[in-house]
């Protein structure tokens, strides 16, 4: 009834389907900021943040790191481990992503 | 009868002004020397606090100019109590007058002297004998964490000495302590799933294993004269503003590196007051960052005197004249900045 039978080829929806590899938008960034933030965070992303500095954002270091665990999690790429210290804006940061590919 | 005119000065909507000082893990290499070659007011106070640190002062000077990393609390201490007051007395200058003063941890210390509690040789004097004290202590360090202080508490047990130091925001806490029980902390939140970012500290701050380090400064904070704030101080460490009482407490003083530091709870009772223009008077954006993303923001506007990340001379220069920009756009810059004084 609620016992869950196991899976007679377990695993092939997700170990043998390679990563998502696609690419990571301004969109895709704008929702994992507004994601990581919160609900009931003061952020404004909304108008053309591309080169708005992440501090002026309301992004430090930390939840900037937070941000580019998800994008590794979330789109399967690499992210260089200093990204988080050196994208000064939305823009580096895709542009970061897109060069480790 | 006869109608109240409004005075000219000052819109009635100005909003109020808060100063923020950052303490250990704001510094950087290099921090602020565009504004010590620009600016005279800052070149003044630096070289007056160095020079109160004797032999040493010089030393610190010379790693400073030659870009050397300043992490080390022999380093970062002493310099970022010269960065934060050099800005807070740039800012006093111009005639800018802040309303209430909120210093980070080391911050606090340069945010009493602004505020009169003590006076500038004395809390260099102080100062040197805490960092001298600190130098000697076990190596340890800081890490930040993306979570809240109960979630990163549930995964410090075992871990000797570990504890969170610091609140920075709902979601931000400091975990601190001696190594290696610290790593260790560190690599279980990690596993754990949380955010983790190692700040630039060489010491624990903020841990009571400090606390008997701290015991040793009391007998000098003691022979020192304190006088009550003559600018508010909203503490960090007392959770709210610094009364009259504590800020004449050595022990009040002596204790901080020990203590902790609730950061975010002041931010949360500074803007139930209603917005402010918030200006970081000292290296980065850490704390500004924090207030930008608060929930309660509202029309609090947020900058900082130098850049959010190291960036050189023109960097600093630039933010200055950005900082500046804001306050005079909010009403709070009566000295006018040297190229928009008029030319007869």
């Amino acid at each position: 009834m609620t016992t869950v039978t196991p899976d007679p080829t377990p695993a092939t929806s997700t170990t043998l389907t390679p990563p998502r590899t696609q690419t990571l938008t301004l969109t895709d960034l704008t929702a994992l900021l507004r994601e990581c933030a919160g609900e009931e965070e003061g952020v404004d992303l909304d108008g053309d943040v591309l080169d708005v500095d992440f501090a002026d954002l309301g992004y430090d270091s930390l939840a900037l790191l937070q941000v580019i665990s998800r994008i590794k999690r979330d789109f399967g790429v690499s992210v260089p481990d200093d990204a988080a210290a050196t994208a000064d804006t939305p823009r580096a940061l895709l542009d970061l992503v897109a060069l480790d590919r | 009868m006869t109608s109240v005119t409004p005075g000219p000065s000052g819109p009635p909507d100005r909003l109020p002004l808060a100063l923020l000082l950052p303490g250990q893990g704001a510094q950087h290499a290099a921090m602020a020397l565009g504004l010590v070659r620009t600016e005279p007011v800052v070149a003044d106070v630096v070289d007056e606090v160095l020079d109160l640190f004797g032999a040493e002062g010089a030393r610190i000077r010379r790693d400073w100019w030659a870009g050397a990393p300043v992490d080390d609390v022999t380093r970062a201490q002493p310099l970022l109590f010269a960065v934060d007051l050099a800005l807070g007395r740039l800012l006093a200058s111009r005639g800018v007058r802040p309303d209430v003063l909120v210093g980070h941890s080391a911050g606090e210390w340069a945010a009493a002297v602004l505020a009169g509690v003590v006076a500038l040789p004395d809390a260099v004097r102080l100062l040197a004998e805490r960092v001298e004290v600190l130098a000697g202590e076990p190596p340890g360090g800081m890490v930040a964490v993306a979570a809240d202080a109960l979630t990163v508490e549930a995964h410090l047990g075992g871990h000797e000495g570990v504890v969170v130091g610091a609140v920075n925001a709902r979601d931000q806490v400091l975990v601190t302590g001696p190594h290696p029980q610290l790593r260790r902390a560190a690599d279980a939140l990690a596993a754990a799933g949380l955010t983790v970012l190692a700040a630039r500290s060489t010491v624990g701050f903020h841990s009571p294993s400090l606390a008997a380090a701290c015991a040793r400064t009391l007998p000098s904070f003691a022979r020192t004269r304190f006088a009550p704030p003559t600018v508010e101080v909203l503490s960090p460490f007392v959770g709210g503003p610094l009364g009259a009482e504590q800020a004449c407490d050595p022990g009040f003083w002596a204790a901080q590196p020990a203590a902790p530091v609730l950061f975010g709870p002041v931010v949360d009772q500074l803007l139930a007051r209603g917005p402010h223009v918030v200006v970081e008077c000292g290296p980065g954006r850490s704390l500004g960052t924090l207030l930008r993303r608060h929930p309660a923001r509202g029309r609090t506007v947020v900058t900082g005197l130098l850049p959010a990340r190291p960036g050189g001379a023109a960097a600093d220069v630039e933010a200055l004249h950005r900082a500046l920009d804001v306050l005079a756009g909010t009403g709070h810059l009566p000295v006018p900045r040297p190229h928009l004084e008029a030319t007869p």
